[in-house]
């Protein structure tokens, strides 16, 4: 009963949020409520019990997004202007991704086949790892994960064609003492999420998206200026995901009899295999999406 | 145990009012950082009710970064305040 009312009162929270952020005049305003609704975000999937999707909904919800929205809105010089389009081309786009979603639903099972999860558990015990969303993650489903790092990268290139001139306001001391004083626990949990990950909800993702929220409240106070698309090593870092990715694959194909699939481990050293390319992949998110939400380190503008 | 849950969840509907209403942005600011505090409460809770251990990290994750918002809005605070002070020195 209590359950019921708690799953009531969460979606009406959820619907007012996204509402209010959608109809909201003010850009600021619709952030900070796009911000609360990450954290209402959060907590649903907490209610479905579905702590993986929890754990990446905090860190990227309530932690870069707002980051990332802020800064995009430092970067205007004014609030933009809109000009008002003409009512049914906004009425149009809205009814066909509408349409679209509604569409897909149709495709989605209503009871989850019990066989897919059955077969996880099967095979859980070659995987290397011990979490089955870790196992399908990294191992049964490697290529999937693989090109999701390509798309970030792919972003991250696509977000350098246009450069932006974030004017950088030096943080108060306040701000500046306190965000070095959080760092280190942010890089602490981020480990322990990246090493949670072979047995409980966890991994490269989350431990990368947390990694990348504390460089970028480093960076909002002025601190990092190394970590620059200039520098060799931080290109490399980004593309270790992928490279690691690769060459993991290219030697467990040389390691394992002719006719091995692709990214598919020596169940021998499986886990060390997962580890490592893990580990590169949580470096290579955490300074991708530092890079995509802060860019550039600028000279700061002085104010007293 | 979910009463407590519900309870918490109740708090945070009294305090989308200010979300909503502002009228400034740290009122606004400070109603996420409840959200935020109270959604550790509310994850606790819930780790209890469904013998979910996983959302204990879930808790520990939300609050640290109830701190990475505050940051991103300090940068736009300042840039208000460099622009009100421009204004007033035209």
């Amino acid at each position: 009963m209590a359950l019921l009312l708690f799953d009531l009162v969460l979606c009406a929270l959820l619907l007012l949020l996204a509402g209010a952020a959608m109809l909201s005049r003010s850009l600021t305003q619709a952030v900070t409520l796009f911000i609360a609704f990450g954290v209402m975000m959060a907590l649903a999937w907490a209610r479905l019990k579905a702590p993986d999707l929890a754990l990446a909904e905090a860190a990227i919800g309530a932690g870069l997004t707002g980051a990332l929205c802020f800064t995009a809105l430092v970067r205007y010089a004014k609030q933009p202007a809109y000009p008002q389009p003409a009512l049914w081309r906004p009425l149009t786009f809205i009814g066909l991704v509408t349409a679209l979603l509604l569409a897909s639903l149709s495709q989605i099972p209503l009871q989850p086949s019990s066989a897919i999860p059955a077969l996880v558990q099967q095979h859980l015990p070659q995987s290397g790892v011990s979490h089955p969303v870790t196992a399908v993650l990294l191992n049964f489903r490697a290529w999937d994960t693989l090109l999701e790092l390509l798309v970030l990268l792919l972003a991250l290139l696509g977000a350098r064609q246009a450069p932006g001139d974030l004017p950088r306001y030096r943080g108060w001391s306040l701000s500046i003492s306190w965000s070095r004083l959080l760092s280190p626990l942010l890089l602490l949990v981020s480990g322990y999420l990246l090493w949670r990950g072979a047995a409980a909800p966890g991994g490269a993702f989350q431990a990368g998206a947390l990694l990348a929220s504390g460089l970028v409240i480093l960076r909002l106070n002025q601190q990092l200026s190394w970590l620059s698309w200039r520098h060799f090593w931080v290109r490399m870092l980004v593309l270790g995901g992928l490279l690691a990715f690769v060459l993991a694959g290219a030697v467990s194909l040389l390691l394992q009899d002719l006719g091995a699939v692709w990214l598919s481990w020596p169940q021998s050293i499986a886990g060390a295999v997962i580890l490592i390319v893990e580990s590169f992949a949580t470096l290579a998110i955490a300074v991708t999406l530092t890079l995509l939400v802060v860019g550039e380190p600028k000279p700061e503008v002085a104010d007293a | 145990m979910s009463v407590v849950a519900l309870i918490l969840l109740f708090s945070m509907l009294l305090g989308i009012w200010r979300v909503l209403k502002g009228p400034a942005l740290l009122d606004r600011l400070l109603t996420i950082q409840l959200f935020g505090s109270t959604g550790v409460a509310i994850l606790l809770v819930l780790s209890k009710v469904f013998a979910l251990p996983a959302l204990l990290d879930v808790a520990l994750l939300l609050a640290i970064l109830a701190a990475a918002a505050p940051a991103a809005l300090v940068q736009r605070l300042r840039q208000q305040k460099q622009r009100s002070r421009q204004r007033t020195s035209l």
